[in-house]
C-alpha cells in the first residue's frame, strides 16, 4: 500500500519512505517521515496531484512522489 | 574625570552595527515582517550569482544600527535547493551577530525544524512568533518561557502585518547581539546514538583538521558530516578514509544507514516533543475558513473554471488597467516631448541626425522603457497579491498535471497567460516559480505565446487576403503559438533540460488576505527595480537601432539604408518562404524594436511620404498631456467594468493603411501572407523582452537561445505553411 493508492479522507501511517537523494530528503523536511500519520485531504481536479494533511498543514505532492512512500492505512 | 574619559570614548567610538540574518519558512510572513521592520529602506537586489532575491536594510534601534539581511524563505537548510545553499552559505561564511527567526506560530511544529537547525550554528536566535493574532483567534496559548529556556533563545509574539511586537523584537536582537555569550543556544540532546558519533566525529576534526574547527562551528560541522554533506566531504577530505565509515558503524548498526533520515526524526522529535509541551490547544471542531474555501476552489468540477475565471481577471485587470496609460506615456514622448525636444535642437541649431538620433534614439527609447512601467506594476500587484493570499498555490495544484504534460510546473501557467498580454511581464512572473529549471523553461516557451503587439500584423494581413474569415485565421495564430509551445516544451525536456523533472513537493499554505502596504512595497520595488537595470538595455538596444535605421544619413531611398542593405541581404533566406522582397525582411528587422513596428515599417517602406501634422502650440501641449492623463486614468477604470476590446484596435488599423494597401496585395499572396504572419509570431522576442531575460536571469544565454530556436521554428513553419501550401495547389 502506497500513499498515492489512499482515496480522499483515508488516514494513513507511513512505514517507509522508498524515495532517495534530494526527493527524500525533501520529504523529511517537509515532515513526511516514518511512523508519521497522515490524512488525503483532497485530489486535484486532473487526478494529479494529490493534498495531504500532515503535522497539522497542507502539502501537495504528485502521485509519483506520493508512490515512493509505503503507508498502512488507520482509517 | 573618569566618567567623563568614559563618556568621551562611548561618543567617540560609535558601537558597533549588529549584523541580523532574517531567517523563516516560506509563509511565515517574513517579508511582511522586513517590509515593516525597513520600509522604503529595504533595498532590494541579487544574491551573487543566482537569480534569487536579496533584501537588505540598515535600521537606526536605540541609537544603535542593525544591518538586517533578508536570507530566502526555506524550510530546512539541506544543500539541495539554491535557496537552502544561499541561507546556509550567508550563516556560516559571514557570521551574523543574530539570526532572527520568524515562525508561523499557528504551524510551530514544521517551523521548529528550521529553527533547530538555526541552532545548530551556535548564533543567538531570537524567534518571532509570527501572525500571533491568527494564533489567539484560534485560542492557542503557548508557554514562552519554557520555549526560551529549553532551547537557549528569546521568543516573542509579532503581527507583522500590524507591526506589533516589532519594538520588543528588535530589543530582544540588540540584548541577544550585545551579549552573545548569555544568548548561547542550548545543545539539544538528539539521543544517545547520534551524540555519541557526533562526539566522535568533533574530537576528529579538532585534532585533524584544527582549521576547520575554528571556521565553523563544531556541533555544526559535525553533523553535516553525518549527514554526508558533500562539499564538506570534499573539504574536510573526510569522503574518501574509513573514518566516518568506523565512527557511524554502530549508529548504522541500531538505524538502518540512512543517517539524513535519522537526523530529519531527531529534529523533529526535538520540534514535536517542544510543541506538545509549550503549546495549549482547545479543540474547537469548528471547520477553518482554509478548508471552507478549498471546498469550493480545489473542487473537482469548480476548481478548473474557477481558476480560469481568475487568471482571466488578472489578465483583463493587468492590460486593461495598464494599456490606457501606456498610450498616454507613449502618447506624451512621442507627440509634446519629441516636438519640444525637435525646437529646441533647431534652436541651437543642431545637425538634423543629431535631432533624429535624440527624438527617435534617446526620447523613443526611453518612451519605451516607461511604457511598459505600468504593466509591470500592474502584473507585480497581482502575482504577489495571488501568492500572498496563498491562491498561488491552488493555482499551481490545480493546474499541475496539464502543465506537467508538456514539462512545465502548475505555476508556469501564469506567466503563459500573461505572454497574450505582452511577453515583458510574463518573463518577470517566472520569478513565481522557484526551481531554476522551471523558471528557465517557461521563460523559453513565453514568446510562443502570441503577444498583443503582434495583433496589428495580424489584422493587417488578415484584413487584406481574408476578409472574410478574419478572425478565424487570426485565432488559428493563437492555437499555432500554444501547439508549438507544447512541442518544444516536451522537447527542451528531453534535450536540454533533461533528468530529474523538479518536485513537486508544495505546502498549501492557509488563506490570508495580505496588507496594502505589503503588496504596495513589493509592487513598488519591481518597478522601480526594472525602471532602472532594464531600461538601460532598452535604452542602450535602441540608440543601437537608431544607427542602423538610419545610416548612412540623408540617404534618398530606403533601399540604399543600412537597414535596407540587411533586408536584401537576408532576403533570400525568405526566398522558399513566399517573400523575398527585401521591405519585408527590413519590416521584420525592426520588428525586433517591438513588433507592431512591423506594421509601420512596411508603411514606411511601401508607402509614400507622411502626412505633415500642424504643431500645436507649448501650451496647447501642456494641456492636452494633462486632458489625456485624466482621460487615460478613467479608461483604465472604466475598462476594468466592460469586455475586452479586440475590434475596436482593429477597426483602427484598418484606417492606417489605406494609402499602401495596394502594394501589399501586390507583393503577397494569401499564402505568403499567412507564412509572414506565422514568421512574425514565432521568429524572436522584441528588445524589451530581451532586456527582461537578461535583467531576471542575469545573462543574455536564454534571450539567445529564445531568439536562435524562435528563427528555426519560425522558418520551418513558415516553409510548411508556404511549400505545403503549394503542393495542394493553393496557388503560391
Amino acid at each position: 500500500m502506497n500513499l498515492a493508492m489512499l482515496q480522499p479522507g483515508q488516514r494513513g501511517r507511513i512505514t517507509k519512505i522508498g524515495a532517495i537523494g534530494p526527493m527524500k530528503r525533501r520529504l523529511l523536511d517537509m515532515g513526511v517521515l516514518q511512523g508519521e500519520e497522515v490524512t488525503v485531504e483532497k485530489i486535484a481536479p486532473l487526478g494529479d496531484p494529490i493534498e495531504i494533511m500532515v503535522k497539522n498543514y497542507r502539502l501537495s505532492l504528485r502521485k509519483r512522489e506520493a508512490a515512493g512512500i509505503a503507508v498502512e492505512v488507520t482509517g | 574625570m573618569k566618567n567623563q574619559a568614559a563618556l568621551k570614548m562611548a561618543l567617540s567610538e560609535p558601537a558597533k552595527t549588529l549584523t541580523v540574518a532574517v531567517a523563516g519558512n516560506p509563509n511565515a510572513g517574513k517579508s511582511t515582517l522586513i517590509n515593516a521592520l525597513a520600509g522604503t529602506r529595504l533595498q532590494v537586489g541579487n544574491w551573487p550569482g543566482v537569480t534569487v532575491e536579496k533584501k537588505e536594510a540598515t535600521l537606526l534601534f536605540q541609537g544603535r544600527r542593525l544591518r538586517l539581511v533578508d536570507l530566502p524563505g526555506t524550510y530546512s537548510l539541506s544543500p539541495y535547493s539554491q535557496e537552502e545553499i544561499i541561507a546556509l552559505d550567508y550563516l556560516v561564511q559571514e557570521h551574523p551577530d543574530v539570526i532572527v527567526d520568524v515562525v508561523d506560530s499557528t504551524n510551530l511544529e514544521r517551523n521548529l525544524y528550521l529553527t533547530m537547525q538555526l541552532l545548530e550554528l551556535g548564533i543567538p536566535v531570537v524567534v518571532a512568533l509570527n501572525i500571533y493574532d491568527e494564533f489567539q483567534k484560534k485560542g492557542y496559548e503557548i508557554n514562552t518561557s519554557l520555549l526560551e529556556g529549553s532551547l537557549g533563545l528569546r521568543a516573542v509574539p509579532t503581527v507583522a502585518t500590524r507591526g506589533e511586537g516589532l519594538e520588543e523584537l528588535l530589543a530582544a536582537v540588540l540584548e541577544a547581539g550585545d551579549h552573545p555569550e548569555a544568548h548561547r543556544p542550548r545543545t539539544l540532546n538528539y539521543g544517545q546514538d547520534l551524540e555519541t558519533a557526533v562526539q566522535e566525529v568533533e574530537r576528529h576534526v579538532q585534532v585533524r583538521h584544527p582549521d576547520l574547527a575554528t571556521r565553523y562551528p563544531q556541533r555544526w560541522l559535525a553533523l553535516k558530516l553525518l549527514e554526508r554533506d558533500e562539499r564538506l566531504l570534499r573539504e574536510t577530505n573526510l569522503g574518501n578514509g574509513p573514518f566516518l565509515e568506523q565512527a557511524t558503524r554502530h549508529l548504522r548498526e541500531g538505524h538502518g544507514d540512512d543517517l539524513e533520515e535519522l537526523l530529519a526524526e531527531a529534529r523533529y522529535g526535538q520540534a514535536a516533543g517542544l510543541t506538545r509541551e509549550a503549546l495549549k490547544k482547545k479543540a474547537t471542531g469548528r471547520r477553518e475558513l482554509t478548508e471552507k474555501i478549498d471546498a469550493i476552489v480545489l473542487n473537482r468540477f469548480l476548481g478548473i473554471p474557477i481558476f480560469l475565471v481568475a487568471m482571466w481577471l488578472m489578465f483583463k485587470l493587468t492590460f486593461d488597467v495598464g494599456n490606457p496609460l501606456v498610450d498616454w506615456v507613449d502618447g506624451v514622448f512621442t507627440g509634446p516631448l519629441t516636438r519640444w525636444t525637435k525646437a529646441l535642437f533647431t534652436a541651437i541649431a543642431a545637425p538634423e541626425w543629431l535631432v533624429s538620433l535624440a527624438t527617435e534614439g534617446v526620447i523613443g527609447g526611453a518612451g519605451m522603457v516607461l511604457t511598459f512601467v505600468p504593466l509591470i506594476f500592474a502584473m507585480m500587484f497581482f502575482i504577489t497579491l495571488l501568492e500572498g493570499s496563498g491562491y498561488m498555490a491552488r493555482a499551481a495544484f490545480v493546474m499541475d498535471r496539464a502543465m506537467h504534460a508538456m514539462g512545465l510546473h502548475g505555476k508556469s501557467f501564469i506567466p503563459m497567460i500573461l505572454g497574450f498580454g505582452c511577453n515583458v511581464p510574463a518573463i518577470y512572473a517566472t520569478r513565481t516559480l522557484e526551481n531554476p529549471k522551471d523558471k528557465i523553461l517557461t521563460a523559453l516557451l513565453v514568446p510562443l505565446m502570441s503577444c498583443g503587439a503582434k495583433l496589428p500584423v495580424y489584422v493587417l494581413f488578415t484584413g487584406l487576403f481574408f476578409a472574410a474569415y478574419a478572425s478565424t485565421v487570426i485565432w488559428a495564430m493563437y492555437v499555432l503559438g500554444i501547439v508549438l509551445a507544447m512541442g518544444m516544451g516536451i522537447l527542451f525536456r528531453r534535450t536540454l533540460f533533461k533528468g530529474e523533472s523538479p518536485l513537486f513537493i508544495m505546502e498549501l499554505p492557509p488563506y490570508r488576505l495580505p496588507t496594502l502596504k505589503s503588496l504596495l512595497i513589493h509592487t513598488w520595488e519591481k518597478g522601480k527595480h526594472f525602471l532602472v537595470k532594464a531600461g538601460t538595455y532598452i535604452l542602450a538596444i535602441s540608440i543601437l537601432m537608431w544607427f542602423l535605421l538610419n545610416l548612412p544619413w540623408g540617404v534618398a531611398d530606403k533601399k540604399d539604408s543600412v537597414l535596407g542593405k540587411l533586408g536584401q541581404g537576408i532576403a533570400p533566406i525568405f526566398q522558399p518562404l513566399g517573400f523575398n522582397q527585401w521591405q519585408a525582411a527590413s519590416a521584420l528587422v525592426t520588428g525586433f524594436i517591438a513588433k507592431e513596428i512591423v506594421v509601420s515599417t512596411m508603411g514606411q517602406i511601401y508607402g509614400t511620404e507622411e502626412e505633415k501634422e500642424e504643431a500645436p502650440s507649448f501650451g496647447e501641449d501642456l494641456q492636452e498631456i494633462g486632458v489625456s492623463l485624466g482621460k487615460a486614468f478613467w479608461e483604465a477604470g472604466s475598462n476594468v467594468f466592460s469586455t475586452f476590446g479586440i475590434a475596436t484596435l482593429a477597426a483602427e488599423e484598418d484606417e492606417k493603411t489605406e494609402s499602401w494597401r495596394d502594394k501589399l496585395t501586390e507583393s503577397f499572396t494569401p499564402l505568403s501572407a499567412l507564412a509572414f504572419m506565422a514568421f512574425t509570431l514565432l521568429y524572436m522576442p522584441c528588445m524589451v523582452t530581451a532586456a527582461a531575460y537578461k535583467h531576471e536571469f542575469g545573462t543574455w544565454k536564454w534571450f539567445g537561445l529564445a531568439t536562435a530556436y524562435g528563427l528555426i521554428l519560425a522558418w520551418l513553419v513558415a516553409f510548411i505553411i508556404f511549400q505545403g501550401g503549394r503542393l495542394l495547389g493553393l496557388g503560391g
